[in-house]
């Protein structure tokens, strides 16, 4: 990998490069997938190939190849320069970079057991159980579980002199069962909807879940779901579960408080912020209970890391302040226009494709309640889990969620399980309309691995700290039985 | 950076075939040389290429299936991916196992390819970006977007003798253009990129923004819409993921009830994959031709896509809408024909009496699946239409709106067609809609 690193940085420096980097990147994937008895898919990836970013002329311009001898190395070079010369015709402002140190070293996901040395023997068995236990549930239609896991090791050298060797491992896993009727379609994830949830880690995160014994619980849920009455409307109290409140985190903070965002350059696909820096340390987005960060640094998020795409060291940094916005993911061009430091959210998909703003962790702090309390003291309401869909503008304001379960809640306790539910609202008021976020004991690290960005679109995954939390005044409503 | 030899993609094929050593292989490599320049403010901020080729095995005996993928030029990658697939098989346990498709008649084209997007250059893609900021800059706008192009090669080949392989070339330019007070969009494709409007895509975003200035709220309510071709070719994408798949029809998830009339007279949705206009290619993922179905027809819900394993089941042919088997999405369409009408597009705002112009959907999800139901919002140009006229924009709306039911009410549709390629490829080849009624709910 490093000799791979040199010829590519000697190749673009000659060939008129300011500045380069090289990402080279080896990522293994296996899945397993069994639906409705029997093995749909167990597959393996290998995947390996040189991404080359550069400065010419002041522009950028970026190669990707899956080849990595020299002759291949020295034409993907020389291209990432011939395009930035090409860019330098539609230019405005030469590149600035804000100034990092140079950094040399490691860094390897710490981890109990590595998932790749389970055998597939033990990883069928496990999703066997759980596909047979939801299985076991009259009017169950279909059902599936998964399970996930990613080697990835990367070498970063850039021009200025940064040499760092990373190896991520993540490990996730899920399952799903549907239950239909003549007109309804019902389903209830574990232990989160889309496929699968995700960490950080070894496969004790994977035996942390307990597929098995969650398997004929959510299929009894999916089922009963099809006979339950449609979830209450009208303005009411929201609690959501900590993988809802997550969701919500990802959406309606993490995205608006991505610079690139906010300076426009995903105007045309992803779209713009309602964050803008002239609100920075002055906007109130939230209730003194909102504390959100981006933490590259907490354990087992599927944002955490030891540096950047770019270079830039994991780091804690606060969005929201007890309400107050404070400041954003950035990169190291993006914080040079503002005169600021990166805050190391500079991530890639792949080799294939150039880092750009990225969520790491972006967590919704810890709070002083608890699930029980804030059901408790809600006078009328919906308890809400597992998202469903999800839907927000383009500036992060305006958004539609709905969840899989419900429960409404009367006089401090849950009375009767709802479906169909969703709610809405614009970005700051809902914050502001937070009451109450549930402690440490509730508070768990989720992991989203479908956050779609970028041209060519980036498949991102990106963790979430959340906690239960809950929300006055908020429009509920549903789609009809 | 150059696409390797197509005949040593086959060549390297056969060696996995061989490394493989009996009939039940499957071997698909797909080389792709793609860029794309993106641009900003004015500016191009982002400016991409990359040269890839995915090898993807598929094993079948005894009843088991294992599957092995390697991206890149690993060394000794036939043996490498032949073990990989093999461990796989050989420890899933025996079920029911899809055979692999034996050859048909079908030729490899009609293929959408152009040379001339073949041999693109980032110095051509610029100078259009360039033309386009040009434009824009002239109407004291601010442009932002993204030109891509693309070249694949793809091999598909099983040892029970299918043996296919296709060049296409795909280009695909998206502009937003922004004013003080508002935004315009317009977007173009089409596997040529001689035949790429970038001045009528220019004058098309600049012109939505001039108009999309000052933009006020609206209450939300039941409006009759006239949806732009962008808009209805959303719509039908989503429509198409919610049932035409025979695999929803067989978990019993799908909204299509065969022979009834579930939408307006003159509603009609194929899958044509030899369509002109619709980036033609001639086989699936499994080496199958691919064949036209008929989804809707005038209103009626008619046929359903198949692969080989849900065509198994009914003991019916596949229709060749296969995705890399095996796969728990089932079958998917790529080349979505709506029918044309006969209005022209200004006719169709000059009927409605009330309601919304919509340029484009955004962030679009499912809300009830069998119901057909989705939620979005507007974006870059929604406009209030009284009197068959456009009189003012609008802020952006939320929907929460059944497809079905939208198009159980369509009172016009265009004669002109536009094709949409949405982030997974997908083509859908869509005319303007006015239907009378859209439930917008903030």
């Amino acid at each position: 990998m490093r000799e791979i690193a040199e010829v590519a940085l000697d190749v673009a420096s000659g060939a008129g490069a300011s500045y380069a980097d090289c990402r080279v990147v080896q990522r293994g994937i296996q899945s397993l997938v069994v639906k409705d008895g029997a093995f749909a898919e167990i597959s393996s990836l290998e995947d390996e190939g040189v991404g080359i970013r550069v400065i010419v002329d002041g522009a950028w311009g970026f190669a990707a190849v899956d080849r990595v001898d020299a002759t291949s190395l020295t034409d993907a070079a020389r291209l990432a320069c011939r395009i930035a010369r090409a860019s330098a015709r539609v230019r405005r402002e030469p590149v600035r970079l804000a100034s990092c140190a140079i950094a040399i070293g490691h860094y390897v996901t710490p981890l109990t057991l590595d998932p790749f040395e389970v055998s597939l023997e033990d990883k069928m068995a496990l999703l066997i159980m759980a596909d047979e236990a939801m299985g076991s549930v009259p009017g169950v239609t279909t059902h599936e579980a998964s399970l996930e896991f990613v080697r990835e090791h990367r070498y970063f050298a850039s021009t200025e002199g940064s040499r760092i060797e990373q190896t991520i491992i993540e490990s996730g896993g899920g399952m799903d069962a549907t239950a239909t009727s003549a007109d309804d379609v019902q389903t209830r994830s574990y232990p989160n909807s889309f496929g699968r949830h995700q960490l950080c880690a070894g496969y004790e995160a994977i035996m942390a879940m307990d597929l098995a014994g969650n398997g004929e619980r959510i299929a009894s849920e999916a089922v009963a779901l099809l006979s339950a009455s449609v979830c209450p409307t009208g303005r009411m109290t929201v609690i959501l579960d900590a993988t809802q409140a997550a969701l919500q985190v990802h959406e309606s903070c993490g995205h608006p408080t991505e610079l690139d965002r906010a300076r426009g350059d995903e105007a045309a696909f992803a779209g713009t912020s309602f964050l803008t820096p002239d609100l920075v340390d002055t906007f109130r987005y939230g209730s003194e209970q909102v504390t959100i960060t981006a933490n590259a640094l907490a354990p087992g998020g599927l944002g955490t890391f030891g540096w950047d795409d770019e270079g830039v060291p994991a780091q804690r940094t606060v969005l929201v302040d007890r309400g107050v916005f404070r400041g954003y993911m950035s990169s190291r061009e993006t914080a040079a226009d503002l005169g600021w430091s990166s805050t190391g959210a500079m991530r890639a998909e792949s080799w294939n494709r150039i880092p750009i703003i990225r969520m790491t962790n972006v967590n919704l702090e810890p709070g002083g309640s608890s699930l029980e309390e804030m059901i408790a003291t809600t006078e009328h309401g919906v308890y809400l889990e597992t998202n469903r869909s999800w839907s927000i503008d383009d500036r992060r304001l305006n958004f539609q969620f709905g969840t899989q379960n419900g429960w409404e809640i009367k006089d401090g306790r849950l009375v009767r399980l709802v479906k169909n539910a969703l709610y809405s609202g614009r970005t700051p008021e809902f914050w502001r309309s937070c009451d109450a976020v549930a402690g440490s004991a509730e508070w768990a690290m989720w992991g989203v691995v479908n956050c779609g960005k970028g041209q060519p679109e980036q498949l991102m995954h990106v963790g979430h700290g959340a906690a239960p939390c809950r929300f006055r005044d908020v429009v509920v409503g549903a789609t009809p039985a | 950076m150059s696409l390797r030899n197509p005949d040593d993609m086959v060549a390297l094929a056969d060696s996995v075939l061989e490394a493989v050593g009996h009939e039940g292989a499957e071997v698909a490599v797909i080389g792709c040389e793609e860029a794309l320049t993106r641009f900003a403010g004015n500016r191009i901020h982002q400016n991409v290429a990359e040269s890839s080729q995915r090898l993807r095995l598929r094993v079948i005996s005894d009843d088991r299936v294992g599957v092995a993928e390697i991206r890149g030029e690993i060394e000794d990658a036939p043996r490498r991916l032949a073990a990989a697939a093999e461990a796989a098989r050989r420890l899933s346990p025996p079920g029911e196992v899809t055979p692999l498709p034996r050859p048909d008649a079908g030729a490899d084209d009609p293929v959408a390819h152009s040379p001339a997007t073949a041999a693109c250059t980032p110095e051509w893609r610029a100078a259009q970006v360039e033309r386009i900021v040009s434009v824009s800059m002239a109407a004291g706008f601010e442009a932002f977007g993204a030109l891509e192009t693309s070249l694949t090669h793809t091999v598909v080949v099983n040892g029970r003798g299918v043996r296919r392989h296709a060049r296409s070339t795909s280009a695909g330019l998206v502009c937003v253009v922004r004013g003080a007070g508002g935004w315009g969009y317009a977007d173009r494709h089409h596997f040529d990129t001689a035949r790429l409007d970038v001045e009528g895509l220019a004058a098309e975003a600049v012109d939505t923004c001039g108009r999309n200035q000052g933009a006020e709220p609206i209450d939300p309510g039941v409006y009759a819409v006239v949806l732009s071709p962008y808009a209805v070719a959303e719509l039908i994408a989503h429509l198409s993921d919610l049932g035409f798949s025979a695999l929803a029809r067989q978990e019993r998830r799908s909204f299509m009830r065969p022979g009834e009339r579930l939408m307006s007279p003159g509603v009609t949705v194929t899958d044509d994959a030899s369509h002109p206009d619709a980036m033609p290619f001639p086989f699936d993922d499994e080496g199958v031709s691919t064949r036209g179905v008929s989804c809707i027809e005038d209103g009626v819900c008619r046929s359903f896509l198949h692969d080989s394993a849900t065509a198994l089941r009914e003991g019916v042919p596949s229709t060749g809408h296969a995705v890399p088997m095996p796969n728990t999405f089932g079958p998917w369409a790529r080349h979505l024909i709506v029918g044309a009408g006969d209005r022209s597009g200004e006719s169709l705002v000059a009927d409605c009496e009330r309601g919304l112009y919509v340029t484009r959907f955004w962030y679009v999800r499912d809300v009830h699946p069998l119901r057909t139901v989705i939620t979005g919002m507007t974006r870059e140009g929604t406009f209030l239409i009284e009197k068959g006229r456009l009189v003012r924009p609008v802020g952006d709306l939320r929907f929460t709106q059944s497809i079905v039911d939208a198009l159980s009410d369509v009172r016009g549709i265009g004669r002109e067609r536009s094709i949409e390629i949405d982030e997974g490829g997908r083509a859908v080849l869509a005319p303007a809609m006015h239907l009378g009624h859209f439930a917008f709910s903030s």
